[in-house]
């Protein structure tokens, strides 16, 4: 890992699956950043400008296609890659996701833990 | 007029609700059995280890089965789709042997798969069509004889179809159930005794995705023992 660590933000509501992944990341080497719901999601996106965001769909106050467009429509935040991990798994929703600029689509029961910190480290070094 | 009431939901949306608040739990659980698995946090001995991998696959399997209500609820809503593409399903099936192949050796099932030489592909979801083909023979593995299994996998051209079918010499399903066979929840006798854990889904849902990518799907009692199961799909013509 280089010296400065990458910074990851989770915009998750689910508290069990951020301290998961909380876990799994920091010991990864990664530092993890998260936020609750979809306004405090696009808030850090801006404040805090993390390397890449794991982006959950269903989340209160905003979902997550929300926070995607406004992302990706704001010269700042545009170019951080985004990994949506979901549960919502139909076709509709994928291309939609895909289509709205996110890099990668996971679903959350179909993909291990390491596979989703594999997948990270591989988006961090395509969209370096 | 017909009385309705607006605030009642339907059925199938309760279940697809009910199934997508169950997924987040199972994925926590899934993600924290597999942390302690892969012990990044320290050690864990052989007994633990076991009792671990028991409980992520039986979360695995819960998870199945909230995919199979969720798919359910979906047929029901007329919300079920398929991303159809061109697919070959020699590779599919061949794919789906290979990983079944120590399950059927393990379980004393000797596997044939005949085609021709060569074969066009099809218009499906080559996902969906992985599940289907995936469920038909492990369902063949799972309801074998008490001596040895025999299944035969086909695959060949039927006009402007491709042809699937899968005999087994089976323990089969009485004559009285055979027109509940792709009804949702149907378990034959054998099925229940059997394969306890089993849904009931999988033939219902190998249904809608077969008509939905516009082939049939049917089986057929053998003369001897056990039953075929056969579905077509259309050929993929540009």
């Amino acid at each position: 890992m280089p010296k400065e660590k990458q910074k990851i933000l989770m915009i998750e509501d689910d508290r069990f699956l951020r301290k998961i992944y909380r876990d799994k990341l920091t010991k990864a080497g990664f530092e993890f950043i998260e936020a609750t719901n979809g306004i405090e999601g696009t808030n850090k996106v801006i404040s805090e400008r993390p390397d890449l965001v794991l982006l959950d769909l269903i989340l209160p106050r905003k979902n997550g296609f929300d926070v995607l467009i406004d992302m990706k429509s704001n010269k700042n935040t545009k170019d951080i890659p985004v990994i949506i991990l979901s549960n919502l798994g139909q076709e509709s929703d994928v291309k939609r996701g895909l289509a709205l600029g996110a890099q990668d689509y996971l679903v959350k029961t179909e993909i291990s833990l390491s596979e989703v910190v594999d997948r990270v480290k591989e988006w961090l070094v395509k969209t370096k | 007029m017909a009385e309705t009431n607006p605030e009642k939901p339907k059925m199938a949306e309760v279940v697809s609700i009910v199934a997508h608040q169950l997924k987040n739990p199972l994925s926590v659980l899934k993600g924290y059995l597999e942390v302690l698995l892969t012990e990044d946090f320290g050690k864990i001995n052989q007994k633990q280890k076991e009792y671990l991998s028991d409980a992520l696959e039986n979360i695995k399997r819960m998870t199945r089965i909230v995919d199979y209500l969720l798919d359910v609820s979906r047929i029901e809503e007329g919300r079920y789709e398929l991303k159809l593409e061109k697919t070959s399903l020699e590779k599919i099936t061949q794919e789906v042997l290979r990983d079944f192949s120590s399950w059927a050796e393990a379980s004393n099932c000797q596997i044939t798969f005949k085609k021709p030489k060569e074969l066009p592909e099809v218009l499906v979801d080559s996902l969906k069509i992985r599940q289907v083909i995936e469920n038909l023979i492990s369902n063949a593995i799972k309801f074998k004889p008490a001596g040895q299994g025999k299944i035969e996998i086909t695959l060949e051209e039927r006009g402007k179809n491709l042809l699937f079918s899968c005999k087994d010499n089976g323990v089969g399903i009485s004559e009285e159930d055979f027109k509940r066979v792709f009804t949702k929840f149907y378990r034959s006798e054998q099925a229940m005794e059997l394969d306890p854990g089993g849904t009931g889904l999988g033939l219902y849902i190998n249904k809608a995705i077969i008509t939905l990518a516009g082939g049939k799907i049917w089986f057929k009692k053998n003369k001897d023992f056990g039953l075929t199961f056969y579905f077509t799909l259309p050929i993929f013509t540009k």
